[in-house]
């Protein structure tokens, strides 16, 4: 069984795929992103919130040091790279059972 | 019902004090997260998956008494992450029990045991122990991928016990469960001496790395059903024995998301303790600005669609029980007869 993840994901906006949804799935997303700003700075972390329904939407995120929160206005990304481990991949309870049932003895009661 | 008889006028009193004063969205339990790290790595977790610099932050706690202060639930449930890792639980739980908060710890209890013989807590009728008991040792080991665990468990339940605390256990039961194990299980804790036991189905959330493991709602009816049929007098739940009622499908209730808001370090988490859809700065901002007509089961939201959950739905159980005459007899009846 896969599970897919995005780890290592560095979608190009606009080439089919709006800020808006990359921002929606570094919110959904369970490891650290790269937010890339339109000064060209950029800032890794932990991407936890997003307003979108702000006057002026913008994202919240714990820095790799886990300093913040930091707002980042939407307006201020360009874009954003799903750098870090993602830890939701491959801790599946299926995962779990399949590795205790390899350590098992074959007769395994 | 063993939940005791203070506690009980107190959350009833706190109820029908909200109910005259027409407040429509008021708490019940405070879930307050100080924390994600914890000592275990149970499959399905989703309260465990971050990043390193996040499972090593916590909230201090201020910003948890800030929290309990402003949301002013009567009771406050410290769920994990594990409660008992976080630096500053004996100062936590002596400022909430000074504030006359009904406390309940959630932990794994391994480290129960360390933590009472250091001398952190103090027994008090505000305070129990609510360990993490997923059934008998085959099945807690298994759901918490390790095994020793439940042995463990049992030793730290037995000290707290030793020592005057109140210890309840509580229960998430997954797809395939053995009903008749559960019996068993029931059994065991009682034997134990624990004042009681919470129960309640798993959910498929969407962070939840093993969705198609939980309960579906129907079986879970049949589960409940068969688990709880004439059950033993001395089984002593500690939860709305409507809710219970609810879970065995003999009570048809709606999801009441804001009774048992969720607190952490991210902000008021939208809108339960399950989904994680957003956070608000301020807990009166969860309440006003959450839509919450996008959730519970009549919303449409496939997220909520099987949803059984106790946060969302034993808040409901209890708000129906001081709701109306029938609710308060129903609950009386089911109370002194013993009968789900
Ligand atoms: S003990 Fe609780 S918080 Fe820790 S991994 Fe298991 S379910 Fe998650
Ligand atoms: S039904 Fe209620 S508790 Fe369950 S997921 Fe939906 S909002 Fe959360």
């Amino acid at each position: 069984m896969t599970e897919e993840t995005l780890e290592g994901w560095a979608p190009e906006i606009g080439r089919g795929i709006t800020l808006e949804e990359v921002i929606e799935r570094a919110f959904d997303y369970r490891g650290n992103v790269t937010v890339v700003k339109t000064d060209g700075t950029e800032l890794e972390g932990y991407l936890f919130n997003r307003e979108r329904d702000a006057a002026e939407p913008f994202v919240q995120m714990f820095d790799r040091a886990g300093d913040g929160p930091y707002d980042i206005r939407y307006a201020d990304i360009r874009s954003i790279r799903f750098t870090g481990r993602d830890t939701a991949a491959g801790t599946s309870y299926a995962a779990w059972l399949r590795a205790k049932e390899s350590k098992k003895p074959a007769s395994g009661a | 019902m063993s939940v005791p008889l203070s506690q009980m006028w107190a959350v009833a009193s706190y109820v029908l004090k909200q109910r005259l004063r027409g407040t429509t969205r008021y708490p019940l339990v405070l879930m307050l997260e100080p924390l994600f790290r914890c000592n275990l790595a149970c499959a399905g977790c989703g309260k465990i998956q971050y990043p390193a610099q996040i499972l090593k932050k916590h909230l201090s706690v201020e910003q948890c008494m800030a929290a309990v202060d402003e949301c002013g639930a009567p009771m406050v449930s410290i769920p994990g992450g594990e409660p008992l890792m976080y630096p500053e639980i004996g100062r936590l739980v002596t400022e909430l029990v000074a504030r006359k908060k009904y406390v309940y710890l959630c932990t794994n209890a391994l480290l129960l045991k360390e933590k009472l013989e250091a001398g952190l807590f103090e027994p008090s009728k505000y305070l129990s122990f609510s360990v993490h008991m997923d059934g008998l040792r085959e099945e807690h080991d298994e759901a918490v991928c390790r095994d020793g665990v439940f042995t463990e468990a049992v030793e730290g339940i037995r000290e707290a016990l030793r020592r005057g605390f109140r210890v309840t256990t509580n229960t998430t039961l997954f797809d395939g469960a053995n009903p008749l194990r559960m019996r068993e299980f029931f059994d065991a804790m009682m034997d134990l001496g624990v004042e009681g036991m919470m129960i309640s189905p798993g959910y498929s959330y969407s962070k939840a790395p093993d969705q198609e493991h939980f309960l579906r709602r129907q079986r879970a009816h049949e589960l409940f059903r068969t688990m709880l049929a004439n059950p033993k007098r001395r089984w002593k739940f500690n939860q709305s024995p409507l809710f219970l009622q609810f879970l065995m499908g003999k009570q048809d209730f709606e999801c009441t998301p804001w009774g048992n808001p969720t607190y952490n370090m991210f902000g008021w988490q939208r809108p339960c303790y399950l989904l994680q859809e957003g956070y608000a700065p301020t807990f009166r901002e969860l309440i006003e600005t959450t839509k919450w007509e996008n959730y519970g089961r009549r919303s449409g939201n496939d997220k909520c669609r099987d949803c059984m959950v106790h946060c969302g739905y034993e808040p409901t159980a209890v708000n129906h029980t001081f709701s109306s005459w029938r609710g308060f007899r129903d609950t009386v009846v089911a109370t002194v007869t013993g009968r789900n």
